[in-house]
């Protein structure tokens, strides 16, 4: 196949392209692409503007509207975290309210995707679980909070079993809805032909769940983020929660901001960095070029 | 040499609130390179025959078996849609299938796909291609594990008249090529006619109807006179023997 070769847009279009396992054979595949690229940029353009629309009001509001220990502005607020990041003190605390969610949400997937598993293909076992699956997931998670930081105080366990029991519910939801879609086609297909029941997961079943999986991680995982930290603010020492709370206390409105910033642009790393990059990775055999 | 045995076979569906039986005392012998076309109306029981053969249902009671010699025979499964894992590429579909993974069944794999005119997808996915060139994947799917029946369930019924004309054609060359079993199930007298040397008619619960050879020279177009007479003939048979939907 001819490799096609040309002007920027269309060089780092075809290695995208190649990327994905695929080469653009046709003028239409190519001008597809081309389009793609121009909706890109402007998607990203309009995702500039929004920020520079939001921080100038913050701007305007700081400079006339109200005093600058109630709304610090922009630039106060970016030296503050200056500060954070230099002082090590980032590191720190990000690291500690991070590996509680890293293991409390690692457990709440294994256990919500057990569960969920169970549900979507037995429905005695759906009977078993469903009621309490959605107890959970109604509650709000600040009750969970309170409840574990009373029983297991200011341990690190606490925060961690917050995160288990708040999670682990979106988790199985989601999954129960994907096992049972089930696409009995395919794994009829795999039958007939004698597939092993290894290989048939591997295939079928995992890349068919991917979807609800991905679906259950975003929400379990922001739920984890909002669970840990509340704790922190309850009853840690330490954590990104902990740090607001003392910002809090001392009633400094710039640090507070700071460290709600710095979690907010930590967040949005996750999700649109370390998540969209799996996503994209996993989905890469979607027809993007629509004829 | 393949054959295939069915006798007194039953089939059962239990739902909630019913009982359906699909197959009653459905028996039918077919061996060596022969393409046999089953038709009968829809609800016959033709394809869950076909899922019982292939190992996708079980039966409720009676022998449905196909056998090389004395040991169980490679059946391949074309399907009425083309089944493919869209989240693989074609190459990686034909895969799946294998029972190993090694240069030599890869090259396999690529003959056969070449075998179809599509060697040049196998590094595309399914939903890059069209309707017919996935169906044409799924044949060389089929033929790829070198089976020795290869069991056909209506496929070509979703695609429109002129890909299924060549892909028929395409289909009678490789019988002939290949030499298989084949056991092609369809709604369609004019494709059974065109296809197969043995038409066998299933009634209500796969009772067997009618059993006749096919006598005419191959290739066969389905404009010639004498084609187009054995339709009609075997139409008419439909309707003498009271099967078709009023």
């Amino acid at each position: 196949m001819v490799h096609p070769k040309g002007d920027m847009a269309t060089k780092s279009a075809a290695k995208g392209d190649l990327k994905a396992g695929r080469e653009p054979a046709t003028d239409q595949e190519q001008k597809a692409l081309l389009k793609k690229r121009a909706d890109r940029r402007s998607r990203w353009i309009w995702r500039l503007a929004g920020y520079v629309f939001f921080i100038g009001i913050w701007q305007f509001s700081s400079t006339y509207l109200v005093e600058d220990f109630i709304l610090p502005p922009p630039l106060t607020i970016l030296e503050t975290m200056q500060e954070i990041v230099t002082s090590g003190l980032l590191v720190t605390h990000f690291g500690a309210t991070l590996e509680k969610i890293a293991i409390g949400f690692s457990l709440a997937f294994i256990i919500g995707a057990f569960i969920g598993i169970l549900m979507g293909m037995n429905r005695w076992w759906e009977a078993f679980f469903s009621d309490w699956v959605l107890i959970l997931m109604t509650t709000p998670g600040l009750i969970f909070v309170l409840v574990s930081t009373m029983v297991f105080g200011l341990s690190y366990i606490g925060p961690i079993v917050a995160v288990v029991i708040t999670g682990f519910p979106y988790v199985a939801v989601n999954l129960v809805e994907g096992v049972k879609a089930a696409p009995k086609d395919l794994t009829d297909m795999a039958r007939s032909y004698n597939v092993s029941r290894a290989r048939l997961i591997r295939h079928v079943i995992i890349p068919f769940l991917a979807p609800f999986i991905f679906t259950a991680i975003r929400y379990g995982f922001s739920i984890a983020w909002k669970v840990a930290t509340l704790t922190e603010v309850i009853g840690g020492n330490e954590g990104i929660g902990f740090m607001m709370r003392r910002e809090f206390q001392s009633f400094s409105m710039a640090g507070f901001l700071s460290w709600a910033l710095l979690f907010f642009a930590f967040a949005l790393f996750l999700e649109r960095i370390v998540l969209q990059r799996q996503i994209d990775r996993f989905f890469r055999w979607r027809p993007e070029v629509t004829s | 040499m393949a054959s295939i045995k069915v006798q007194s076979l039953r089939k059962e569906f239990v739902t909630s609130d019913s009982t359906v039986v699909a197959l009653e005392n459905a028996s039918f012998e077919a061996s060596g390179h022969v393409f046999v076309s089953i038709v009968g109306p829809s609800g016959c029981g033709k394809s869950t025959l076909l899922n019982i053969l292939s190992g996708i249902e079980t039966p409720t009671s009676g022998i449905a078996e196909i056998t090389e010699g004395d040991k169980k025979a490679r059946n391949g499964y074309v399907f009425q849609a083309a089944r493919l894992l869209p989240w693989r590429t074609v190459m990686d579909n034909l895969l799946f299938v294998q029972k190993d993974r090694d240069a030599e069944t890869r090259e396999r794999c690529q003959r056969y796909l070449e075998m179809v005119d599509l060697g040049h997808t196998a590094n595309k996915y399914p939903g890059q291609l069209s309707g017919g060139m996935q169906q044409r994947v799924g044949i060389a799917r089929a033929f790829s594990i070198e089976p020795d029946v290869l069991l056909m369930d209506e496929p070509f019924s979703h695609l429109d008249a002129i890909t299924g004309r060549s892909l028929r054609k395409e289909l009678h060359h490789i019988w002939m090529e290949t030499r298989k079993t084949v056991l092609f199930v369809t709604h369609d007298v004019g494709e059974a006619v065109e296809l197969s040397n043995r038409m066998v008619i299933f009634g209500q619960g796969g009772r067997l109807r009618e059993d006749m050879k096919i006598d005419l020279p191959f290739p066969r177009d389905p404009a010639d006179d004498a084609v187009a007479l054995t339709k009609a003939n075997v139409l008419r048979t439909f309707e003498e023997l009271d099967l078709v939907a009023s």
